[in-house]
């Protein structure tokens, strides 16, 4: 049985942004339109990138990806349920967080081809669209405008998820302070 | 970790449905090869162009020019530059005329050069060395050499007409050409009529295309059009596609090994882009070092650009492309009248060493400095695989087939090893 430290880990793994829930009916440019990274884009710009996404249908049991190997996409959830979970080091599988509909996750594979810190794991069978860093890579070339507005959107990305670590670390600290100072 | 949460039996079903489906995809793309193989160059040849393009789309369309219109813009410099080098090669190639005028010049040479190489001094090194490589073949050799190339009784007979003044024949062959055929004559160095038969057969299958009568001609050319009418269409394709490709090729592919694939066909598509621009960069390189070598050597313009093009695509094959350029360079070297040169120690008798000393540079210069620097070690290939490779390509497709084998090994060899990383990278295979 997988432990659940999803509530303590929420800040960090969880969706930090609005609500972004999706209805079945929307385009693939109005989920785009929805997700931070790329709020700062045009509807012109919305439409190339939308070229770039591959819708992939995932069912319960299935992996999405997992721990340690190159991260190469993120995915936006557009329905569905997946656990991301990261094996402890005595052995025990413990869910970081349960996301569903318009969140996103492996947003650093869009950085570099660095190995996955966790793994994804599909508990209620789930629509997923995927963006692949070569292939955005590949827009940025003919396209430096958008790159640059995408790249500025996923370092903000970033630092949020910093700042939410920043404070989930405070957290544990004063936890765990208080719990060493208690007689 | 997926696999045993997912039902065994389906795992199975799917299992048998990939392998059969891959089975059959593999059967049928080796099927259609085989049997529209005159359909693969043309389609491999608009591929290449299409990745050589391809960064050109990129800048134009980062300079704010739509794609559509990049496109045409290369399409039309494609075609602009097949159509500017076409002319240049076919007004270098000699009409009936002086095809007859150059082949008299080619066997006088041949036969003078060979004469005074057996006249000089016996203690020459080279020559020792041809006679104790080919002994008292070398006679036979130099014949079975020009009687390929000697004109047959009738091909005599025309020379004299082309060489009278008319209305019609205001350039007449000139009278030093027709002096020299006289000279092979009485010599008896012309064709007898067994080998003129041969001979006649050789040169009809080596011009088929020139000798062929007017109706043929054109259903030759229709045939050659209808087949090569299928690079431009790939070229332009592949250029405006926007992903569907691969979207519909990934559609195929299980979530376990998609995201795989992914990174495998990119990681491929850098691989063989980089390889194949890099291939044209240092074969234009070479080719130009060719041009400039071959001037200082004393070749006319004209001859030393023809021998360079030949020497830089030439140089796309491994090991055999320097030896072509060296051969069609000391073949033009062997007939050449007078050369120029404008380096103070070449002289018109030295101008083969001048066209070895060219090759020998220009190989130092490509093995030195423009492969390691521009294709670097991406394409080790084992000579083995390089010789194989070579002769398949040549009986498959001949020239062309020699040409374009070695970029079809290293884009495999570049698939092959791409997947086996990937796959071990995400834990599919050990």
């Amino acid at each position: 049985m997988a432990k659940q430290i999803a509530n303590k880990m929420a800040p960090l793994w969880g969706n930090i942004f609005s609500a972004l829930n999706f209805s079945k009916q929307e385009s693939e440019v109005d989920i785009l339109k929805k997700i931070p990274i790329f709020q700062d884009l045009r509807k012109r710009e919305l439409n190339i990138v939308s070229k770039i996404l591959y819708e992939r249908k995932y069912e319960a049991g299935e992996y999405m990806f997992e721990t340690g190997q190159p991260g190469a996409a993120m995915f936006i959830i557009k329905e569905g349920s997946v656990q991301i979970t990261r094996t402890s080091k005595s052995g025990e599988e413990l869910v970081l967080a349960n996301i569903g509909s318009g969140d996103f996750v492996g947003e650093l594979a869009l950085l570099d081809s660095s190995a996955r810190s966790a793994s994804a794991y599909v508990i209620k069978n789930t629509v997923a669209v995927a963006i692949f860093r070569s292939d955005l890579e590949k827009l940025f070339e003919s396209n430096p405008d958008l790159g640059n507005k995408v790249m500025r959107r996923l370092a903000t990305v970033i630092g949020l998820r910093l700042k939410a670590t920043n404070e989930l670390l405070i957290n544990l600290e004063d936890e765990y302070g208080n719990q060493q100072n208690e007689p | 970790m997926a696999i045993s949460k997912t039902n065994p039996e389906r795992l199975k079903r799917s299992r048998i449905f990939y392998g059969a489906l891959t089975f059959f995809i593999v059967s049928i793309i080796t099927v259609l090869l085989w049997t529209l193989n005159a359909l693969v160059l043309p389609i491999i040849i608009g591929l290449i162009s299409a990745y050589i393009a391809m960064p050109g789309l990129k800048w134009l369309m980062k300079h704010r020019i739509p794609k559509w219109l990049g496109i045409l813009m290369l399409f039309g410099g494609f075609i602009f530059v097949v159509f500017i080098l076409g002319r240049q090669v076919i007004s270098m190639l000699p009409d009936d005329k002086e095809q007859l005028e150059l082949r008299v010049n080619i066997q006088y040479k041949l036969y003078s050069n060979f004469q005074d190489f057996m006249n000089e001094d016996t203690s020459s090194p080279s020559k020792e060395m041809l006679l104790a490589v080919f002994g008292p073949e070398l006679t036979p050799i130099l014949n079975s050499i020009v009687s390929f190339i000697s004109l047959n009784e009738d091909e005599g007979k025309k020379l004299y007409q082309l060489s009278q003044f008319t209305e019609e024949n205001q350039y007449p062959i000139k009278p030093s050409t027709v002096k020299r055929f006289e000279e092979l004559k009485n010599l008896g160095y012309l064709s007898t009529d067994v080998e003129e038969e041969k001979e006649g057969t050789e040169k009809k299958s080596f011009n088929a295309f020139a000798a062929a009568p007017g109706s043929s001609r054109i259903a030759a050319l229709l045939s050659a059009i209808s087949n090569w009418i299928l690079t431009p269409f790939v070229f332009i394709f592949i250029l405006f596609d926007d992903g569907e490709i691969k979207h519909t090729l990934l559609n195929l592919i299980p979530n376990r090994y998609f995201e795989m694939s992914l990174t495998t066909m990119d990681n491929a598509d850098n691989a063989i882009g980089s390889y194949l621009r890099g291939t044209l960069t240092e074969s234009t390189l070479v080719g130009i070092c060719f041009i400039v070598g071959l001037m200082l050597v004393g070749f006319e313009l004209q001859a030393a650009v023809l021998i360079g093009i030949i020497a830089g695509v030439a140089n796309a094959i491994p090991f055999l492309g320097p030896v072509i350029g060296l051969i069609v360079g000391i073949s033009y070297a062997l007939i050449v009248e007078n050369i120029d040169p404008l380096l103070p120690f070449l002289s018109s008798e030295s101008a083969i060493l001048g066209v070895v000393i060219v090759v020998i540079t220009v190989q130092l210069l490509d093995n030195a400095y423009f492969g390691p620097v521009i294709l670097g070690k991406a394409v080790n290939l084992h000579p083995l695989v390089v010789i194989i490779g070579v002769s398949g390509g040549s009986i498959l497709f001949g020239f062309t087939g020699m040409l374009f084998a070695i970029p079809s090994i290293v884009m495999i060899n570049v698939i092959i090893s791409t997947v086996f990383k990937q796959l071990k990278a995400y834990y599919i295979i050990y």
